[in-house]
């Protein structure tokens, strides 16, 4: 019996070695492919004197081996949507790659996978050697990326600034150097809106019109807002409360700082804050600080006077889609230029914003998912091209971004564009709805009742924002506070739902908050931060 | 010689004879392999900074560093305590009601017996994700059952049972046995149906009742089944129903006291960082540990009663 068992064994063992051999074998047959790749490059670069840039010449290549071997090589496109790989996916990929063979010599495939399961499968698929070109970070985190080593160095040999030169002209040098990790690139930021502005609260119209909101006693900001105070909110508030007993006024998500402050969260996280990010690289901690108890006496007032779910701790649904169901009335973004649309569209209802807060720009703000180079891909150069087509050709851009024209949308003739006749975000066979997380989301067409410089707007809006952080393109690699981290969000995550949601009073809540944090190393945390931050403002 | 010829020949033919059992076994085997030995040597991971670039084995050797974060907190008591203790209680109460449900079963006479047996294995078959909607349906504040109907039929205020961490511990191992009861009863079941039904006539011959034959007949015939089970149950002491304390409590961070384990723990911790080479520390100290507990256990069921131990 345990001779047989051994002999068994023995043979499996051996089948999976040979298994084993295969994959090597692969992997060697692929190796040439690679050098041969690199060496046309190098040939390329000698004659690029006279007449083809060594962009030009590697598309030519590319052609010629295509040509040859009867397939395009093809480079693979990663990002996320909310309901997975779209209908139409299929015939999305082959209009791109129809137009990018012609452009580029390669086939370009996306592969959009469902948020829940992004971060797993792009790990995965990073790790485990499966292709993937080029991808958003979105979702795992760069530093995460960087930290694991799944990203190229965009500059080396002179990868972008050869293959890859007219990333330069949609993106700034500063955006650029902000992503830049021990003063590496690993990355190029998606062209959106890095500055915020803080505190837009967004309260359904029809809601306001109940309860007889005077709108007129307002003034507009400069982006088209309703220019407010919290008093004013807390008045229109206790309106809508009145005229709408039965449901909820105001639907809470954990997005006071991240949205509604201007405190600077330097390497990601809060433990550790710049509280006066425009002026001072002093790391605090905003949990004891007057704005952070500001915000939760309001929330302990408004819970007391029963605008806030008695669920609000165990109701993980988004606050817009708690909106579209119709139960509640009130949340609060973040706003910027045509944010009025968005939220509209998220909610399912005409929403109007009010500006209660002020524009900023945090040090992360550029950094926070930029596109990366996977370090395995076979053809850096083709994704390379690729990503720069990404950037800044419109047919890329447009089918990327929305798909086929005449299939999924129609043209207007003021360029915006609309919903194909018959379709709509629901039976959209391509619709993933992610556009600030897209290349550059202004590349492509803009949709009907934006502005149709949009773009230009958000540009400005970026470079006119009064607050900026000063620690603007710092970044932090935590690992080595593995344990403080983990612990510190454990803290955090017991004792703060009670006090920000307000089901405690915030003398009480407070203090729990900040014992746990003190007793689960903050000090430690924030003195690595700090010790980090000056160094990195020292270069 | 000539005897042990003969063995060698019978060693042979049993082998021949054996031969459709052991292709049975084959599949199992081979999954056995792949999916348990051959993923063995990826645990150099745990001593290990993970770099793609470098690979798994040339990543930069980091010695324990890893495993710091399990202990460096004040929270590793607390996950190890909550860890070991649920798993302890899960084990006595799980046990006895299914030996208790099995018994029941098996003395039914009913011709229900068998829809009786399928309800109480329902739970069983329901996904965590789903029995946490269940007990959410009970335990929601606004429009949970027992805070507008159940309390407020017994006069008494609405209790926030999210928020409060001394009602959990009872509602876990409640949950548990309600899920996992069904399937456990299942083998005592079969081990009763097992048991001579000679032995209890002659018993019911000589005057012995239904209590008495339980005690007497059924119970001791069971133990080595009970063992057996606890056994195993001991190897995974240190691991937890992931979505039981995750998905049940609603990820709630106030009631982490009492529901913060290792897999949960460790899940929340780095699904933040995304750190490769920690998951791994974390598996491969929860594996050590239990891989002791078992040893342990075995080596003293071996002590008092031999023919039931494991190995």
């Amino acid at each position: 019996m345990k001779k047989l068992l051994a002999t068994m064994l023995c043979a499996v063992m051996v089948v999976a070695s040979f298994a084993g051999c295969g994959k090597a074998a692969d992997n060697n047959t692929q190796a040439p492919a690679n050098t041969e790749a690199g060496t046309s490059v190098e040939a390329s670069a000698d004659v690029s004197g006279d007449a083809l840039t060594p962009a030009q010449q590697a598309i030519a290549d590319r052609k010629a081996k295509a040509a040859e071997t009867g397939k395009y090589e093809k480079v693979v496109v990663s990002f996320f949507d909310w309901t997975g790989a779209p209908a139409g996916i299929e015939r999305v990929n082959s209009k791109l790659s129809a137009y990018t063979e012609e452009t580029l010599g390669v086939d370009v495939e996306l592969l959009i996978i469902d948020v829940a399961a992004y971060t797993e499968d792009l790990k995965l698929m990073l790790s485990s050697g499966e292709q993937v070109d080029l991808f958003s970070t979105c979702g795992p985190g760069y530093m995460t990326c960087v930290n694991n080593g799944y990203t190229a160095d965009l500059e080396e040999n002179g990868l972008l600034a050869t293959y890859g030169a007219k990333l330069n002209d949609v993106v700034r040098a500063d955006y650029f150097d902000a992503c830049r990790v021990g003063g590496v690139l690993y990355g190029v930021p998606p062209i959106k809106d890095y500055a915020i502005q803080t505190a837009a609260v967004c309260i359904g119209t029809e809601y306001l019109e109940g309860a007889g909101v005077d709108l007129a006693k307002f003034s507009k900001d400069d982006l088209g807002y309703y220019k407010c105070t919290w008093d004013d909110v807390d008045e229109m508030f206790a309106a809508m409360h009145a005229a709408f007993p039965d449901k909820t006024v105001y639907s809470t998500q954990d997005n006071m700082l991240t949205q509604g402050s201007c405190v600077d969260n330097i390497g990601g996280d809060y433990y550790g804050t710049l509280l006066d990010p425009a002026n001072s690289l002093e790391v605090s901690n905003v949990y004891e600080s007057d704005m952070f108890k500001e915000w939760c006496d309001r929330f302990y007032r408004w819970n007391q006077a029963g605008y806030i779910s008695g669920d609000a701790l165990t109701d993980t649904n988004g606050a817009s889609a708690r909106i579209k169901s119709g139960a509640f009335m009130a949340m609060m973004a973040c706003g910027k230029p045509a944010y009025e649309n968005q939220i509209s569209g998220e909610c399912g209802r005409p929403m109007t914003v009010f500006d209660v807060g002020e524009p900023f720009m945090s040090s992360s703000a550029v950094s926070s998912f930029p596109w990366c180079l996977n370090q395995n891909s076979e053809d850096p150069i083709a994704a390379m091209q690729v990503l720069e087509a990404l950037y800044t050709d419109p047919v890329v851009a447009n089918l990327a971004c929305w798909g086929e024209e005449g299939v999924e949308y129609v043209v207007n003739d003021d360029t915006t564009i609309n919903w194909a006749p018959g379709v709509d975000s629901n039976n959209s066979e391509y619709y993933p709805n992610v556009l600030w997380l897209m290349p550059n989301q202004y590349a492509a067409h803009v949709w009907e009742g934006d502005p149709v410089d949009v773009g230009e707007q958000t540009a400005k809006f970026n470079d006119n924002c009064p607050v900026k952080s000063k620690a603007l393109g710092f970044t932090w690699d935590n690992s080595d506070y593995a344990a403080e981290f983990t612990a510190l969000q454990n803290a955090y995550k017991e004792f703060s739902g009670k006090v920000i949601y307000g089901f405690v009073d915030p003398e009480t809540g407070l203090k729990e908050l900040n014992d746990a944090l003190y007793a689960a190393g903050l000090k430690e945390y924030m003195a690595a931060k700090q010790e980090a931050l000056n160094a990195w403002a020292g270069k | 010689m000539k005897v042990k010829a003969e063995s060698k020949k019978s060693l042979k033919k049993r082998i021949i004879r054996y031969i459709p059992l052991y292709v049975m076994a084959l599949p199992g085997l081979i999954y056995l392999f792949i999916n348990n030995y051959m993923p063995l040597p990826g645990l150099v991971l745990a001593f290990k900074k993970y770099n793609a670039k470098k690979g798994i084995f040339g990543s930069n050797n980091v010695g324990f560093k890893n495993f710091k974060y399990l202990f460096a907190t004040k929270d590793a008591f607390i996950i190890t305590r909550n860890t070991i203790l649920y798993n302890l209680v899960f084990i006595i109460v799980n046990t006895v009601l299914a030996v208790f449900v099995a018994i029941l079963l098996a003395e039914m006479t009913s011709k229900l017996k068998k829809v009786y047996q399928i309800i109480i294995l329902l739970p069983f078959m329901i996904s965590m994700v789903i029995v946490s909607y269940l007990v959410f349906g009970f335990l929601s504040n606004d429009n949970g059952y027992l805070n507008n109907t159940v309390m407020a039929a017994l006069g008494k205020d609405p209790v926030q049972w999210y928020m409060e961490k001394k009602y959990w511990p009872f509602i876990l191992t409640f949950v548990n046995a309600w899920k996992v009861i069904g399937y456990n009863c299942i083998i005592y079941l079969s081990t009763i149906l097992g048991i001579d039904r000679g032995i209890y006539e002659s018993a019911s011959i000589d005057g012995a009742g239904k209590w008495m034959q339980i005690r007497k007949i059924t119970i001791p015939l069971l133990r080595p089944t009970v063992i057996m089970m606890t056994l195993l149950a001991i190897g995974r002491i240190f691991y937890s129903d992931f979505g039981l304390f995750y998905q049940v409590p609603q990820n709630q961070g106030a009631l982490f006291a009492v529901t913060n384990t290792i897999d949960t723990y460790v899940y929340r911790g780095l699904l933040e960082l995304g750190d490769m080479s920690m998951s791994s520390a974390a598996g491969l100290y929860q594996s050590l540990v239990g891989f002791i507990f078992i040893l342990t256990a075995n080596l003293i069921v071996r002590k008092f009663e031999p023919e039931s131990a494991l190995f």
